[in-house]
C-alpha cells in the first residue's frame, strides 16, 4: 500500500535491532548495585522495623509502609536500598544508593512497567534528589519539580524515597 | 617386681598418717560436726554446678540450633534479596500481569445568563484494563460511558478510547498498535479530570486538539538520555462525509453543550476507529522536552488527506500545536497554541450556498494559564488558577459568496442569535485535592463575545 506522506519517518528496522536487553527491566539489582557502588561487595541488611519504627516512619513521611519490595544491603562507603512504588498503575521499581552519612548518593530506576510516563528515569529529575538526608524535606511540587505527564510517577517515587530515608533512620542509622 | 618395691614405703607412711588423723577427728565431736556441715556444704555447691553445668549445656545447644537457623535465614535472605524488586512486591490479586484502573467526573453547570439551561452531568466513567503479556508487551484498554446513559434513545455514549498494544523494541524505543491516544497538546494523553485544572477541560485542547482524540494507529515512540521524547505514527484520518452543513438549530446553547456537542472541525470529523475510512492514511510525529526538571515543551503535527463525497477535490487536514509547561515552587504555568486547516475547502461551501455551518478552512486556538498551590497538607491541596483562551473553530472560510456570511445572521429557531464560533474566555476557578486522586473543583467562565455561555461550574473528579 503506497501512503502518501510529508512527515520522515524512523527507521523502524534500525530501532529494533537496537539493544537486546528487556527494555522494561531497565537495571537489574545486580546491575544498580556495580553502577552505584563499583567493585563493592555488598552484604544483605535486614531491616527490622518495629510496631513503633513503623508508626513513626508513617508519621514522619505521610506515606503508608509497605515492606514487600523495600530491602538494604550494607556497602563499604554507604547503603544499597531497592524497593517499589505503584506509578499510575503499576509498579515501578527503583534502587537508592545513601553514603554513609546518610544522604542520598544516587538514585536508578530498575523496572518501568507502564505505558506512559517513563520520563522519570531522566538523570536530571533524579539528581534532584542527591544529597537529600532524612529529616530533610523531599516533597513532589516543592521540594522535588515534577514532570508533566509523569505527575503520579513522580509523586509516588518522590513519597517513596522519602519513605526509605525514614526507614533508614530507624532502623541503620538508630542503631 | 624390682620397680615396685621402691613406692611401698611412702604409700605404707601415708596411710599411717591419715589413720592417726582420723582417729585424732574421731576423738574430737566439734572437729566431727564441722567436717559434716562441710560435707553437706561441698554436697548442695557439687548439685548447684551440676545444674549449672546442665544449664550451660542447654543453652549451648540452644545457641547452636540459633546459629543454624539464623544462617539458613542469611541464605534464604541473599536468594530473596537479588529477586526483581517489582515481583518482590507484587500483592497477589487475580493475576500480577493485571492492571485495572479507571477515572470519572461529575460536571454542575449553572450559565449565569440563562439558569434555567443549568445541567448537571456524569461526564464520563471509565475503566481502563491493562495485562502484561511479558516484560516487552503491554496491552492497554479504556472503556467509558458519557453522560451516564448510553442507548439509542439517550445522548450518552460508550466508547472505547483506547485499545493498544505496546511492545518494546529496543530500551530507547517502542512500538504501539491499536486505538491510541494522539500525543497532542498537555492534556490528550493525561485527561484524567486529577490531572487539568478547571471544572471542564479548556476549549483549546477540546475543540481545535479534539480531546479525547485518538485515532487507529501504526506508531513507533521513544525516549533519550537527555529528555528528549518521540513519537510518530501513521493514522487513520479525517472524513469530511458527514459534515452536518445545514443543521436546523444551534448546536450548543451552554457551554457544557459547547464541549460535549462534537461539532468542533476535528470534533466532527475524526474517527475513533468506528468503521473508519481508511482509504487515504494520516501520519503525525510529536516532540517533548524535559530534561530540565519542571519543565515540559513540545509540539506535535498531524497531516493526511481526508475522506471526502463522491464528486469532490482532494482535501488535506493538517493540525499542528506547540506547549509548554514550567512547574516549580507550587507554581503551575502552561501554555498551549493549536492550529489546523482544510485544504480546499470551497467547492464544499460552494455546493452548500446559505449554509449555517459551513465548513471552515482554518481554526485555532490558545490559552495561557497559571496556577498556585497555596495550602497543603497531608492529602489536602488548594490551587486557585485563572486561564485566558481563544479559540476560533471558524478563523477563515473559502467559498462563501459575496452576500453570504459563515454564521447565520438571522435568529435561530429559538429567537436568540447564533453562536459565534469564537470566544475569549476567562476563567478563574480552584481545584481542591481530598488526595492526590480526588478533586472538588470550582470555576467561573466568562464569555466575552458569547456572553450567554457565560457559567458557573462545580465539578468532582476522581482517578485510580
Amino acid at each position: 500500500m503506497f501512503i502518501p506522506s510529508r512527515i520522515v519517518f524512523l527507521p523502524v528496522a534500525a530501532l529494533a535491532a537496537g539493544q537486546p536487553a528487556q527494555a522494561m527491566v531497565y537495571l537489574s539489582i545486580e546491575q544498580a548495585q556495580e553502577l552505584m557502588f563499583p567493585g563493592q561487595t555488598l552484604t544483605p541488611v535486614p531491616l527490622v522495623l518495629s510496631a513503633a519504627d513503623i508508626a513513626g516512619v508513617e508519621r514522619e513521611t505521610g506515606t503508608r509502609y509497605f515492606a514487600g519490595a523495600l530491602r538494604a544491603w550494607r556497602a563499604t562507603d554507604g547503603y544499597f536500598f531497592v524497593d517499589a512504588v505503584i506509578g499510575k498503575h503499576d509498579l515501578i521499581s527503583y534502587a537508592l544508593a545513601l553514603g554513609a552519612d546518610g544522604k542520598v548518593r544516587q538514585v536508578e530506576i530498575l523496572e518501568y512497567r507502564e505505558a506512559y510516563g517513563g520520563e522519570i528515569r531522566n538523570a536530571a529529575w533524579r539528581r534532584q534528589f542527591v544529597g537529600r538526608a532524612p529529616g530533610d524535606p523531599v516533597q513532589i511540587g516543592r521540594d522535588i519539580r515534577n514532570i508533566s505527564g509523569a505527575t503520579l510517577s513522580c509523586q509516588h517515587v518522590t513519597d517513596g524515597i522519602r519513605r526509605l530515608l525514614a526507614v533508614y533512620a530507624h532502623t541503620i542509622a538508630g542503631r | 617386681m624390682r620397680t615396685a618395691r621402691p613406692r611401698l614405703f611412702p604409700i605404707a607412711f601415708a596411710a599411717s598418717v591419715l589413720l592417726a588423723s582420723l582417729a585424732a577427728q574421731a576423738a574430737d565431736p566439734v572437729a566431727a560436726d564441722a567436717q559434716q556441715r562441710l560435707e553437706q556444704e561441698m554436697g548442695r555447691l557439687r548439685q548447684q554446678i551440676e545444674s549449672m553445668r546442665e544449664q550451660l549445656e542447654s543453652m549451648q545447644t540452644r545457641l547452636q540450633q540459633l546459629k543454624a537457623q539464623n544462617e539458613a535465614l542469611a541464605a534464604q535472605q541473599q536468594q530473596q534479596a537479588l529477586k526483581p524488586a517489582a515481583a518482590a512486591a507484587q500483592p497477589g490479586g487475580i493475576s500480577p500481569d493485571l492492571s485495572l484502573w479507571g477515572y470519572g467526573e461529575i460536571y454542575y453547570d449553572r450559565p449565569v445568563h440563562t439558569p434555567e439551561l443549568t445541567e448537571a452531568d456524569l461526564a464520563r466513567a471509565v475503566i481502563g484494563i491493562g495485562y502484561r503479556f511479558d516484560e516487552r508487551t503491554l496491552f492497554n484498554s479504556e472503556f467509558e460511558v458519557e453522560h451516564a446513559v448510553s442507548s439509542a434513545s439517550d445522548r450518552g455514549e460508550f466508547e472505547v478510547e483506547q485499545f493498544y498494544i505496546d511492545h518494546q523494541l529496543s530500551p530507547i524505543a517502542g512500538i504501539r498498535l491499536g486505538l491510541i491516544l494522539m500525543p497532542f497538546g498537555l492534556l490528550n494523553e493525561h485527561h484524567e479530570p486529577t490531572e487539568f485544572y478547571g471544572v471542564k477541560r479548556n476549549y483549546v485542547e477540546k475543540l481545535i486538539i479534539p480531546s479525547t482524540w485518538r485515532e487507529g494507529a501504526v506508531a513507533v515512540h521513544g525516549d533519550t538520555p537527555i529528555g528528549l521524547t518521540w513519537d510518530a505514527g501513521v493514522t487513520t484520518g479525517i472524513n469530511l462525509k458527514d459534515w452536518n452543513f445545514t443543521p436546523s438549530a444551534p448546536f450548543y446553547r451552554t457551554s457544557l453543550d459547547l464541549e460535549a456537542a462534537d461539532t468542533a472541525p476535528l470534533q466532527a470529523t475524526h474517527q475513533e476507529l468506528e468503521f473508519a475510512n481508511a482509504q487515504h492514511l494520516a501520519q503525525y510525529v510529536a516532540l517533548n522536552y524535559s530534561g530540565v526538571p519542571g519543565l515540559l515543551a513540545g509540539g506535535a503535527v498531524f497531516t493526511g488527506k481526508a475522506a471526502v463525497p463522491a464528486g469532490f477535490p482532494e482535501v488535506r487536514a493538517t493540525l499542528w500545536e506547540v506547549h509548554g509547561r514550567w512547574s516549580a515552587g507550587g507554581a503551575d504555568l502552561s501554555a498551549v497554541y493549536a492550529r489546523g486547516n482544510f485544504s480546499g475547502t470551497a467547492p464544499f461551501n460552494l455546493a452548500n450556498v446559505g449554509a449555517s455551518n459551513p465548513l471552515p478552512a482554518e481554526f485555532l486556538g490558545y490559552f495561557l494559564q497559571g496556577a498556585y498551590t497555596v495550602w497543603e497538607q497531608g492529602g489536602y491541596r488548594l490551587s486557585p488558577f485563572v486561564r485566558w483562551e481563544h479559540y476560533d473553530m471558524g478563523a477563515s472560510y473559502a467559498g462563501i459568496p459575496p452576500g453570504n456570511t459563515a454564521v447565520p445572521s438571522g435568529p435561530a429557531p429559538d429567537g436568540r442569535p447564533w453562536p459565534q464560533p469564537r470566544d475569549r474566555v476567562w476563567t478563574l476557578g480552584a481545584s481542591f485535592y481530598l488526595t492526590p486522586h480526588v478533586v472538588l473543583k470550582a470555576d467561573y467562565q466568562r464569555f466575552a463575545i458569547n456572553g450567554d455561555l457565560s457559567s458557573v461550574d462545580l465539578g468532582l473528579g476522581l482517578s485510580y
